[in-house]
């Protein structure tokens, strides 16, 4: 306890300076902080729910549970779960329900404002940042922390498995459990990475295989990444662990039906190989020995030749590579045949899941090495960082590896270290130097701090004597670890660490100005690959297998757009610092050439994404016209307007139906038209059954206004089955649409609905929890403050992190 | 803009999962592994989710010498080593009162046979499963207590119901009423799992001896901590150090164990389609049961709500929105051919296992192989009558060409009581057993 001590400001401080911060007071007349005024208020409100509420919530028929007579008004403190969901209902107007007396919309918005006001007092009085779980790190987070610890860059995929998520999120402190198989994977990644950090890896260097997948159209230049003038192939960056020679290995597509590689022919094809934009190797496919093709054998087999043989033994070399992260590029050299073929339509040549094009492809790259005879470790990036100090004499050994070693640990556990960490750490050191030298003791060190509970866990430190089950400030050391790993997924750098030490963190102009640098600095991506990935589902974008018999024009590229164009979108909202509401509204995109054509938009040319202004008709305005989104919330072979509803209710009205019940029939799909109803008369039996009707009346006619888009996003005005697409939709209040302009134009009437999402969803994965009743009054706050900066995201940012529950934390009880 | 359907070839959509991948040889090895202890058992439940057709998978026929049913068809090589069970009803799979969760009750509930807690924080509870008993008594001595293995990734957002923690879907054993064990999906950490670390039994030796060094720091460094922190910290960092003990454990049985043991060609990756992956993810099981390097492997071949489709046999709908098929007879059948496909898949399993010699017999006659699932009839949602089929098993007197039906209302939990029985497992109540159902004299 002695460690990370702090001199606990008293948390009536921070009450003071929450109440400070609640504009609400001055926003809202009608409240006044006089408590018999209060008292009036409490009672005409009161009527309004005697009037409107209590005729089902009341203690003899209890409707969902809910005796709201029960209550008092007076006094909310101790039941704000059940006033925080009567402001929800009411303000989503859920409740009361149709059919039933409503009040007129002045006198609903005066209830709810008045009980939100209340309840936000009541908050400020009674902070309760909420409860919070000891944190693992989850597979992003430990692999962003071993970049920035030890400038090692690791596949995550292949050393670690995937975390489960809670509530959206895969941070989620809950959910994120160990295993006796999970220690295994850290124990095996942290040897692997340990011998990569020092450049020393040992044994036989495992074959790694990257996977260009069998859907991607090579016809053409595939990535930016690539050479002008190259066609297909595939550039990715790879981490070569040690100076040494390594082995590639590429091996061509084959054909799917009758096996062999595609397009072997008499006419040759330049296959190079480049690294960092430099040709290191240049080979050939096909020629004149090619000519003929291979000999069918019986049965519709082909007879095995020794073609696919000497194809694969011409496509490898190896080469001498110096260690550290290097852009690998394979790429055929174009040919003016490539482009002939665009004149045709694909659609029609194509074969479902290969787009052949009458070239060789390129199905696999395998490297392998260093080849352990040459392996050598030199100057690298790791290296530089790790080795902070070289021994001159053998007896000079252990002072250096113990400065190494406490850098590394400060940084790994984010906190200054102490003897007791240094004794543990040593003790791996001496074991190592003990077997092999100085740096096989700085390899063990290294595998002892990536399984170290300090490292793997965000553990935090309460004070000495704060009162059990009371808040407190959390340390500036536990607060520089919170936004690095809320704004980067990773640990703190050596700036935010300095803040920290000095306890300056706290201060609200530091504080403000470390977010601002954060958020500006490259690490923010994490927000978009993990936050946004998550949120709106982009991720699920990689796994998603259309059918290929209904959606042809579906490919690999596509795919790749897809993700990249909602990436780039989200992350143009935060390095710009746009109103959030852009996301549904704003009036350009980001397209290269293949998704320009699936989006039928013209001028666009090349595999560069660049921004496009959109026109205010635009169907590909916002979120709900780019392609991952319409896809994802897409059957493999048809659309699903219940699913598109479903998504927007939960991402942007932040209201998720609850789960369908039992024995509820599927909807028949499109593939044989003569038989089946169309989709609106389907879903219109769905909603006849008033067991289904009350979320199928709002999630079927948003769903409805999209279904202009197929499975994947192309844009139709008839179905398969020749009938036109009807768009329209309408809401239970009535409000009229047709087609994703006039729905995106719903949406933004719902903007405050869709604010409160984005809030709760960010606070969700800033805290790693999920939220409950008493987070509701900091979710508001937020809202308030962004309001006044104009919605800009950083506004909210700031908000989540200046909440009480970022910044504070609930002293544990006896029994917590 | 109608196309003519198109014959697929079977190796499609090679897309890594990671960034990694390629096929291996497992079958072109023949390890010289540890020959077992004589007459060791093993169990091996597979669990495939979203019900089945049970028109089409229910024998029309019982009793021995039955008719087998158009879906449980593939298995008539291994008719004499069968036994189909209907009517048992995995009642603690149903709602009870909560709302939705379906889908996330019925893996766990299938084998504990207890009603799976609605929750989506970290109290998740269910009950200890009967793979997990058996290991407990089976697998005493051998390197690892149990395997789960599964093909389905775990981490596509919003695949959870509301409501219901992720565990619940993506485990299909658990340890105790409050641990779920995670099931492993990429063969390569399968492989190191069972083999170790180490192209040489001398790096794999040297590896297991750093290893052990850093976890006596690691126990030491854990237990300072726990002091510090509040109970519920402590419970998470509990876990921990539970994991590393266990870890501890197993590295001295490795020790113990024969260490020229010719270890196979590890897989690199995760194979592009269904059924190889599902292959190469049964011969590792066949090498874990073969080394005997553990007698109990849980695999869920498909889990629930699964949204996987299969163009490769024609069947381009998702595996979750098939099973919704509103009693459309056409939808049905499609349904029932990829129920039938599962079947098939499964088969490779038993060929594998008879294939080798385990003393007297084959690997498949010490093998018990539990295929089915917590669900029956997935369009409703039904978990009456549950697809359960016991596979192997002669050398533990298990019955084979036999349909047994039980009278309605009868509990999956008795015939997870006598298959405990089999194992030596003894305990009196499982679950909602009302009885056990004796497996010797069925």
């Amino acid at each position: 306890m002695k460690r990370r001590l702090i001199v606990l400001v008293a948390a009536t401080s921070f009450v003071v300076a929450v109440a400070y911060n609640a504009p609400s007071a001055q926003q809202r007349p009608s409240i006044s902080g006089d408590r018999g005024s209060r008292m009036g208020d409490a009672q005409s409100q009161h009527a309004v729910l005697a009037k409107y509420c209590i005729t089902c919530h009341n203690q003899r028929v209890k409707t969902g549970g809910l005796a709201l007579d029960a209550l008092d008004l007076a006094d909310l403190r101790n039941h704000t779960e059940e006033w925080e969901k009567v402001v929800r209902k009411v303000r989503t107007g859920a409740m009361p329900p149709v059919g039933r007396p409503r009040p007129d919309k002045p006198v609903a918005e005066s209830l709810v404002t008045w009980l939100e006001t209340e309840l936000d007092r009541v908050a400020a009085e009674h902070v309760n940042p909420g409860r919070a779980s000891l944190q693992r790190l989850n597979r992003t987070e430990y692999t962003n922390a071993v970049r920035d610890l030890l400038a090692v860059e690791i596949n995550a995929a292949s050393v670690l498995p995937a975390d489960v998520a809670g509530h959206g999120f895969d941070n989620n402190a809950d959910a994120l459990t160990l295993s006796a198989a999970l220690t295994e994977r850290y124990l095996g990644a942290a040897a692997k990475i340990s011998q990569m950090a020092l450049g020393r890896p040992r044994g036989l260097p495992t074959p790694e295989t990257v996977v260009v997948p069998s859907d991607s159209d090579q016809g053409a230049r595939v990535s930016d990444d690539l050479p002008f003038g190259s066609r297909g192939g595939v550039a990715f960056r790879y981490y070569f662990p040690a100076d040494g020679e390594y082995l590639f290995e590429m091996k061509p597509r084959e054909t799917g039906v009758s096996g062999g590689f595609e397009g072997v022919t008499a006419e040759p094809h330049q296959i190079d190989v480049s690294l960092d934009n430099v040709k290191v190797w240049s080979g050939t496919i096909g020629g004149p020995e090619f000519a003929g093709g291979r000999v069918p054998g019986g049965a519709g087999a082909y007879v095995t030749d020794d073609r696919d043989k000497k194809v694969i033994e011409s496509l490898q070399f190896r080469a001498p590579i110096k260690a550290g992260l290097h852009l690998v590029q394979v790429y055929f050299a174009a040919k003016t045949s490539a482009y002939l073929e665009d004149l045709f339509d694909r659609s029609l040549l194509r074969e479902p899941y290969r787009k052949p094009n009458g070239q060789p492809n390129l199905s696999t790259v395998t490297i392998t090495g260093p080849q352990q005879e040459t392996a050598a470790a030199s100057e690298s990036a790791s290296r530089r960082r790790v080795l902070t100090c070289t021994p001159a004499s053998a007896s000079d050994e252990p002072i250096c590896a113990k400065k190494i070693i406490s850098t590394l640990a400060r940084r790994a556990y984010r906190r200054p270290v102490n003897d007791e960490d240094l004794q543990v750490l040593m003790a791996s050191y001496r074991d190592g130097s003990n077997r092999g030298g100085f740096e096989s003791g700085l390899e063990m060190a290294i595998r002892s701090i990536l399984v170290s509970p300090d490292f793997l866990f965000r553990l935090e430190s309460e004070p000495a004597g704060v009162a059990p089950i009371t808040a407190y400030r959390i340390s500036d050391l536990d607060l520089a670890s919170r936004l690095s790993f809320f704004l980067w997924s990773s640990i703190p750098d050596d700036e935010l660490m300095k803040e920290a030490e000095k306890k300056t963190l706290q201060k609200p102009e530091v504080l403000q100005q470390q977010v601002r640098r954060m958020l500006a600095d490259s690490r923010s991506q994490a927000l978009v690959d993990n936050f946004a990935g998550q949120w709106l589902h982009i991720r699920n974008v990689a796994g998603h297998q259309p059918s290929p018999e209904v959606l042809f024009h579906y490919d690999d590229n596509l795919r790749r757009a897809f993700e990249q164009e909602t990436k780039l979108f989200f992350e143009s909202i935060i390095r710009e610092n746009r109103n959030v509401l852009d996301l549904l509204d704003a009036d350009y995109t980001f397209l290269n050439e293949r998704l320009a054509k699936h989006y039928g938009i013209p001028g666009v040319f090349g595999e560069r994404f660049r921004r496009v202004p959109l026109a205010s008709n635009s169907p590909r305005r916002g979120l709900l016209g780019k392609g991952s989104i319409l896809m994802s919330t897409s059957y493999p072979n048809r659309t699903s307007p219940v699913i598109r509803g479903k998504w927007i209710l939960e991402n942007v009205f932040g209201a998720p139906p609850p789960p369908p019940p039992p024995n509820v029939p599927d909807l028949k799909d499109e593939r044989d038209p003569r038989k089946v109803l169309p989709m609106r008369e389907q879903l219109a039996a769905h909603r006849a059954n008033p067991v289904c009707a009350g979320c199928h009346a709002q999630m079927d006619q948003l769903g409805f206004s999209l279904e202009n888009f197929d499975g994947i996003g192309e844009w139709r005005d008839v179905y398969v089955s020749g009938a036109r697409v009807d768009a329209s939709g309408e809401l239970p209040d009535g409000t009229k649409f047709n087609g994703p302009a006039e729905l995106r134009q719903v949406l933004m009437k719902h903007s405050d609905e869709f604010l409160t999402t984005m809030t709760e969803k960010l606070l969700i994965y800033a805290l790693g929890r999920g939220l409950e009743a008493s987070d509701a009054p900091a979710v508001r706050r937020i809202k308030r403050d962004a309001i006044r900066e104009n919605l800009r995201f950083e506004s909210l940012i700031q908000g989540v992190v200046t909440s009480p529950q970022f910044r504070m934390k609930m002293a544990h009880g006896d029994t917590n | 803009m109608v196309i003519a359907k198109i014959a697929l070839p079977r190796r499609t959509f090679l897309r890594g999962v990671g960034a990694t991948m390629a096929l291996p040889l497992l079958d072109a090895m023949v390890p010289a592994l540890r020959a077992a202890t004589p007459a060791a058992h093993r169990f091996a439940p597979i669990y495939f989710g979203n019900g089945a057709n049970m028109f089409e998978w229910t024998p029309a026929t019982d009793g021995v010498g039955f008719e087998l049913s158009p879906t449980l068809k593939p298995l008539e090589a291994f008719r004499d080593r069968t036994m189909v069970f209907t009517g048992l009803d995995n009642y603690p799979a149903t709602d009870q009162g909560d709302v939705g969760g379906q889908h996330p009750r019925a893996a766990p509930a299938f084998m504990s046979c207890m009603h799976p807690k609605q929750t989506e924080g970290a109290d998740v509870e269910a009950g200890t499963t009967i793979d997990q008993m058996i290991a407990e008594k089976i697998c005493r001595d051998t390197k690892l207590s149990s395997l789960e293995v599964s093909v389905d990734r775990n981490d596509v957002v919003g695949a959870c119901d509301h409501g219901y923690a992720c565990a619940y879907m993506n485990s299909l054993s658990w340890k105790t009423p409050t641990t779920p064990l995670p099931m492993e999906t990429n063969p390569r950490f399968v492989f190191e799992r069972l083999f170790g670390v180490g192209a040489t039994p001398e790096e794999r030796l040297a590896r297991v001896n750093e290893d052990r060094s850093i976890l006596d720091g690691l126990t030491h460094q854990i237990s300072k901590l726990n002091g510090r922190l509040g109970a519920r910290d402590r419970t998470k960092l509990g876990e921990y150090l539970d994991a590393v003990r266990d870890l501890e454990q197993r590295i001295a049985k490795v020790e113990s164990y024969n260490s020229d043991f010719s270890v196979p060609e590890q897989p690199v990756g995760v194979p592009p389609t269904f059924r190889e992956y599902v292959e190469l993810m049964f011969d590792l099981q066949v090498l874990a049961f073969q080394a005997d390097i553990t007698r109990v492997s849980t695999f869920m071949m498909c889990r629930e709500n699964i949204n996987r489709s299969y163009p490769e046999i024609g069947l381009p709908e998702a595996h979750h929105s098939m099973s919704h098929h509103g009693n459309n007879p056409e939808k049905m059948k499609n349904f029932a051919k990829l129920n039938t496909y599962h079947v098939e898949t499964m088969t490779y399993f038993l060929k594998k296992l008879d294939s080798i010699q385990d003393g007297d017999g084959t690997l498949l006659d010490r093998t018990v192989v539990m295929y089915g699932g917590g669900m029956s009839d997935g369009n409703v949602h039904n978990n009456y009558s549950v697809p359960v089929v016991l596979l192997g098993g002669k050398d533990l007197h298990l019955k084979g060409n036999r349909h047994v039906k039980f009278p309605k209302g009868t509990p999956l939990a008795n015939l997870m009581l006598g298959l405990m029985d089999r194992f030596g497992v003894n305990v009196e109540k499982f679950g909602d057993s009302t009885a056990e159902i004796d497996l010797l004299t069925i």
